[in-house]
């Protein structure tokens, strides 16, 4: 039977290492209500301390794991109500959209890159067959649309017997004097919920020949600007 | 670009799933919506639609660790997250099922006050002080029975 002096001695010849060992294991439990009691106030400890607690031995760190484990078997039972999926992906296809259209308006000046180089074609070859003696060379600004690039158009894109509807481009032009014409042409009033939105200038190139609902489209690519259209009413935040 | 319907058809078929692991790991309902929208954005980006849930369970939980691996220790300790990486050798379905034993556990093996400290500990986010004023117990003692209850449980499932 070892006496307590032997204890001590023996206790003496060990590393200090296993000193520490051999008094850890005979103080788990106290180890592992100082961890309690920091995990009910955190603030009070620094990251070293709260280090030194979770880490004081395996036992300690054995509790904290299954204390992680428990808080999450919590969670995973709390968190059992149904997913209202229709709304996740309504709320997840917003974030995707401007993210497909990631170059929405390098696409759009691209297009109407494409759209001012074939209505330019149209335009030479209309001058050639007629042998016309016009000398001024069509604008980039504002030039025919002789032919029309959109091959299939929205329900609601307004149709013109006419070949002379022309892209409009605006540049640099406050909102407040772009939105109202274009507004105008589709017969829609618009409407500015703050006066902020009113001078932010945009260069925005309008193809008339675009039903609104593309243009109000093409409009929200601007991050500041959000353009919804209520049947003959445009609100812009 | 992934096709928006094979998208929207993976969404709606693992997005519960991806939503309820971000949840339990993360315990935040916005960060976890968060991760999940950001992988489905990369799923939309690829040309590869994953072939199962797998792949979109690994990808979250990976994100979700990777975010509380850059929170600071006192937020870590808070919200009881990992102070350590994870060796998350088994698969998560498993992972989950021990999830659930253990909730199952609590209900059926601990006993009173030992389940209701439990709950007000986890489920409730109470301190052992305001559970024990609660319940109208000494401190220590409201310590000593959660400590028997961790000790309990964790000698019936086992060390990892």
């Amino acid at each position: 039977m070892e006496t307590t002096k032997e204890r001590e001695q023996n206790q003496a010849g060990l590393s200090s290492a296993e000193r520490e060992g051999v008094r850890q294991s005979q103080t788990t439990n106290e180890n592992i209500c100082q961890l309690l009691e920091m995990l009910d106030n955190p603030d009070a400890y620094t990251e070293q301390q709260i280090q030194d607690i979770i880490n004081r031995d395996e036992d300690t760190r054995e509790t904290y794991r299954l204390m992680v484990e428990a808080k999450r078997s919590s969670r995973h039972r709390q968190n059992q109500k149904p997913v209202d999926i229709d709304a996740a992906w309504q709320s997840f296809n917003q974030k995707l959209q401007p993210k497909q259209q990631g170059f929405g308006w390098m696409k759009i000046a691209a297009s109407f890159i494409g759209v001012l180089l074939v209505s330019g074609i149209a335009f030479a070859a209309i001058h050639i067959v007629r042998q016309h003696q016009k000398q001024e060379a069509p604008q980039s600004e504002i030039t025919e649309n002789v032919t029309n690039p959109v091959t299939t158009l929205p329900a609601d894109t307004l149709t013109n017997d006419t070949v002379t509807v022309q892209p409009v481009i605006y540049d640099n032009t406050p909102l407040e004097k772009m939105l109202p014409e274009i507004a105008a042409h589709y017969d829609v009033k618009v409407i500015f919920t703050n006066d902020e939105v009113r001078g932010l200038r945009f260069r925005f190139v309008w193809n008339p020949q675009q039903g609104i609902d593309q243009v109000i489209s093409d409009l929200n690519q601007f991050e500041r600007l959000t353009v919804t259209r209520m049947d003959n009413q445009i609100t812009v935040e | 670009m992934l096709e928006q319907r094979i998208l929207e058809q993976l969404f709606r078929r693992y997005y519960s799933k991806m939503i309820h692991l971000a949840s339990v790991l993360l315990g935040d309902d916005e960060e976890a919506e968060d991760v999940v929208q950001d992988i489905f954005l990369r799923v939309a980006d690829s040309d590869i639609a994953p072939k199962n849930d797998n792949y979109l369970l690994t990808t979250v939980r990976n994100a979700c660790l990777n975010r509380i691996r850059q929170m600071q220790l006192h937020d870590k300790v808070k919200g009881l997250m990992p102070i350590e990486d994870e060796a998350d050798l088994q698969p998560i379905d498993k992972r989950l099922e021990r999830l659930e034993d253990i909730a199952a556990y609590v209900d059926e093996q601990l006993e009173e006050p030992h389940r209701s400290i439990f709950h007000l500990r986890f489920d409730e986010d109470l301190t052992v002080s305001e559970i024990a004023r609660l319940l109208g117990l000494n401190p220590n003692t409201a310590y000593k029975y959660l400590m028997q209850s961790i000790q309990q449980i964790r000698h019936h499932f086992g060390k990892h």
